[in-house]
């Protein structure tokens, strides 16, 4: 991946726990383009890589990279030593933005954001408010005023910040209770809420659902990808919450299948062209040039040409 | 069950393939008929082979099942088998309550059923459901194995949670009958024989093959726990629990005991 070598231009405290950082090119340069959602990981002074969402709705030409450090003094130090290691003319190793949370489009939205994790909410928010839109609902949950970072930009008709600190955890029921396909939820924050959230939208269609922990390390995340049919050519978008076996019966593509757990190989399929990225326990190494087990592993490329496996032995 | 007595730990009837385990305290069997009102309702795929009124036995793939839907076990779900009204609550909230007997409680069921199934708008399930049937996953090999009673041993399973490291709910195994004080295992070599399940004669039948509707946490609606690959890991084989045949009538109660 390609890193960048940016100087801090700016830096202060928005609460007493939670600095804001600006990266720019030291030569004026622009920088790769962003979306709502994005993070780079930047390697703190002390040595720690830290994904940290991007704060502002970027775009194509961003002058600068704006983050926000929440200090977490029980952590593993990365968030200690950009507090105490940065400074205004640090700079830092930071990669290029990647996008694991992208605001997608909908009618509506609820956004849900727990503590520094309003982080990527807020540049979604300001992207889709700054376009003039309605239907953009916040909930923003947090201990106290003096530890809610960006307190006053959050006080209009669609905003709900919500202290804990004396008057208990929002009851988010009356916002969930619901499930609408027209409203898409985002919610960025420590575990107990996201868990809470997704228990709550247990009856929501899951497309809608958009869940983001922070400190959650390095997850290997499924990405989308798009499978080509071959006997008929169709195209099958699988999206990353869906196995390829359950993309295709989705679109009426019947393949044979029974553990469903990459054991069995039963739905195995043939490919025909693009990089597999195998997760079975069952096929050999050869069998792998060219076929895969539908039900667990996924494409490496943005495209899979697959088709019914057919036995040679048999044919 | 072939050396030593265990007993029941645990009885669970599931009125809804797919939907929540509910425990019973005792249960009364008979030849030939199953678990009593165990899988008498399936939500089948629109646009597979289930009609009203199929009266074969269709594999689990041709219904909206945790093996391919793990979301359904984020519902928590309650069918009164004296009224077949449905019950489901979401964080303890009730969502939904369809009587099951009528054609507007099933349509309401069904169509509250497309966003969890991520259909398209329009689409619903069709409520499986055909008098003297049951869809359980044996259903598929014939009118025999749909009335098997399944079982699993807690000891074998507390051996698959010391090889591998981790915690295995029960629950996952969505058996009928939960034993304990068994060895580990020994329900497998006990195929083929007569065994006293709680003073009600049974024939262990088959071993249970696994699939992945066992890797979806129990009440969460998501796939957590590679159970499937982890017992072909550590044993080579697939199976957890066993099928039996009822072979006398009788009431199986919590507590009682199992020996040979």
């Amino acid at each position: 991946m390609s890193e960048l070598r940016l100087r801090v231009s700016a830096a202060g405290e928005l609460t007493p726990t939670v600095r804001r950082f600006v990266l720019r090119d030291p030569a004026g340069s622009r920088l790769p383009a962003y979306e709502p959602g994005a993070h780079v990981v930047v390697s703190t002074p002390a040595g720690h890589r830290r994904a940290y969402s991007l704060v502002e709705p970027g775009g194509a030409q961003p002058r600068e990279y704006v983050l926000c450090v929440r200090r977490d003094t029980d952590g593993r130090g990365g968030s200690v030593s950009m507090h105490d290691d940065v400074a205004v003319g640090t700079t830092l190793v930071v990669s290029a933005p990647a996008n694991r949370f992208p605001l997608a489009p909908s009618p509506r939205y609820l956004f849900i954001a727990g503590g520094i994790g309003i982080t990527p909410i807020r540049a979604m928010v300001r992207r889709l408010r700054a376009a003039g839109r309605a239907g953009v609902r916040l909930l923003y949950l947090t201990r106290s005023a003096a530890e809610t970072p960006f307190l006053e930009e959050f006080a209009g008709p669609e905003d709900t910040v919500h202290h804990s600190g004396g008057r208990g955890r929002l009851d988010l029921w009356p916002y969930l209770g619901v499930p609408d396909d027209d409203v898409r939820i985002y919610c960025c924050g420590p575990p107990a809420l996201v868990r809470a959230v997704r228990t709550l939208t247990a009856h929501w269609r899951l497309s809608r659902i958009h869940l983001e922990e922070f400190a959650a390390g390095h997850r290997q995340l499924s990405s989308p990808f798009t499978a080509v049919w071959a006997p008929d050519g169709r195209r099958v978008g699988v999206p990353a919450h869906l196995s390829l076996l359950a993309a295709l019966r989705g679109e009426g593509v019947r393949v044979g299948s029974s553990c469903e757990a990459g054991v069995c190989g039963t739905c195995r399929v043939a490919v025909l062209d693009g990089e597999v990225e195998h997760a079975d326990s069952v096929l050999t190494e050869s069998e792998r040039v060219a076929s895969m087990v539908a039900c667990v592993s996924r494409a490496r490329s943005t495209e899979l040409v697959v088709g019914p496996y057919q036995d040679e032995e048999l044919a | 069950m072939v050396e030593g007595r265990g007993r029941v730990d645990a009885l669970f009837v599931y009125p809804v393939k797919g939907l929540s385990a509910q425990p019973l305290d005792r249960v009364a069997l008979r030849p030939g008929t199953g678990f009593p009102n165990d899988r008498r309702f399936a939500f089948a795929r629109p646009d597979g082979r289930y009609r009203p009124g199929t009266r074969v036995g269709l594999p689990k793939q041709e219904f909206f099942a945790l093996v391919s839907d793990p979301r359904l076990a984020g519902l928590d779900t309650h069918v009164d088998t004296g009224t077949d009204v449905l019950t489901v609550r979401v964080a303890g909230h009730d969502v939904l309550k369809a009587d099951l007997g009528t054609e507007e409680g099933r349509d309401e069921a069904m169509r509250f059923l497309t966003p969890v199934l991520d259909l398209p708008a329009g689409v619903t399930p069709v409520l499986a459901r055909e008098p003297g049937r049951r869809f359980t996953d044996a259903a598929a090999a014939g009118d025999g194995p749909m009335n098997w009673v399944s079982v699993v041993s807690l000891a074998s399973i507390r051996d698959l949670e010391a090889r591998t490291g981790t915690v295995v709910d029960p629950l996952r195994f969505r058996a009928n009958v939960v034993v304990d004080g068994l060895p580990a295992w020994s329900e497998m070599d006990a195929v083929g024989r007569e065994l006293d399940l709680g003073g009600v004669r049974v024939r262990a039948v088959h071993r249970t093959r696994r699939c992945a509707a066992t890797e979806v946490g129990p009440g969460t609606g998501r796939r957590d726990l590679a159970v499937v690959s982890m017992i072909h890991r550590t044993y080579g084989h697939q199976f957890m629990g066993i099928y039996v045949e009822v072979l006398t009538a009788g009431t199986l109660a919590k507590g009682s005991a199992v020996g040979v």
